[in-house]
């Protein structure tokens, strides 16, 4: 049975090497787009079973980047988990209005990741 | 699956939190963390599965509310309030500091949703987890439910009035 995918969308080297290195134990592919606009079109052409999508990037931002994955049938369901920072609490609620499942706050806790993931893909 | 039941938070509101917010200070809780105070507050927080469990003392109008991700520590890590049996426990500890009497102590809790479509046939989900944690750690203190939100498939927007246990509810 293949590997259950995960999209990694972060124009931060850090935040996904970090996020790279809490999943590297766990069962998933994981694949890497710098940007909301890489993010879509890496959906598109992969079919992740789970999005993991920074906020604030550049070229485009994750909002945009999940407002398009909801307006195409290809990808209007795969879960997505914003990685907000504290300083964006006005904008997890704009997260959820743009179609986003639940989201989770840097600095990113690992134990609070792997959770969330097992909860989502199923265990 | 938990639903609002018959006893629902009369005072959902559809628009804007209740009037008198604007004599509270603001506050804004992130997960993980609890907020108390002895001081009229209106406290902010945003609900996925994530379960907010919100204790006042009516008659000290002292109260506070708490965010917790995952149920139960287990003892792998650091015992944050991340947890919810640590964060119900702080919460207690830190409401009985300012002087609320434990016996006055009144509950309500809000979130746990499934936010994932495909699997809210199951029980298990993390949500579900995270509502029987505080529903059984509320028993076992004797500490009166009175009002909950929870379960469903939607995030939610949750303003807890810290003086007087009230709660507006927004549905995302």
């Amino acid at each position: 049975m293949a590997a259950l995918k995960i999209l990694l969308v972060d124009d931060s080297e850090t935040i996904l090497q970090m996020e790279q290195m809490i999943l590297a134990k766990e069962p998933y592919e994981l694949l890497v787009a710098r940007d909301g606009a890489e993010g879509v079109a890496r959906a598109l052409e992969d079919n992740p079973d789970l999005i993991l999508m920074d906020v604030v990037m550049p070229r485009m931002g994750g909002f945009e980047a999940l407002r398009q994955l909801r307006g195409n049938q290809r990808t209007s369901t795969v879960p997505v988990v914003m990685v907000t920072t504290k300083a964006e609490a006005d904008s997890i609620e704009t997260g959820y209005a743009s179609g986003c499942n639940d989201y989770i706050v840097k600095p990113i806790d690992s134990i609070e990741l792997i959770a969330k993931l097992r909860d989502l893909l199923g265990d | 699956m938990v639903h609002p039941t018959s006893n629902p938070i009369s005072d959902r509101m559809r628009s804007s939190p209740a009037g008198g917010a604007s004599e509270r200070a603001a506050a804004y809780l992130h997960p993980g963390q609890l907020f108390v105070s002895a001081d009229s507050h209106a406290v902010t927080t945003i609900l996925g599965s994530c379960v907010a469990v919100c204790l006042w003392d009516p008659v000290t109008r002292i109260g506070g509310i708490n965010h917790f991700l995952l149920p139960t520590f287990s003892g792998q890590g650091i015992a944050s309030p991340r947890f919810g049996n640590i964060a119900i426990k702080d919460l207690l500890d830190q409401l009985a500091e300012l002087g609320s009497q434990k016996h006055n102590l009144l509950a309500k809790m809000f979130g746990g949703a499934c936010v994932l479509e495909a699997f809210r046939q199951r029980q298990n989900h993390l949500g579900m987890q995270n509502i029987e944690v505080a529903r059984e750690l509320l028993e076992s203190e004797s500490i009166p439910l009175v009002g909950h939100d929870v379960g469903g498939q939607r995030g939610r927007k949750v303003v807890f009035h810290t003086d007087d246990g009230s709660a507006w509810v927004k549905v995302l």
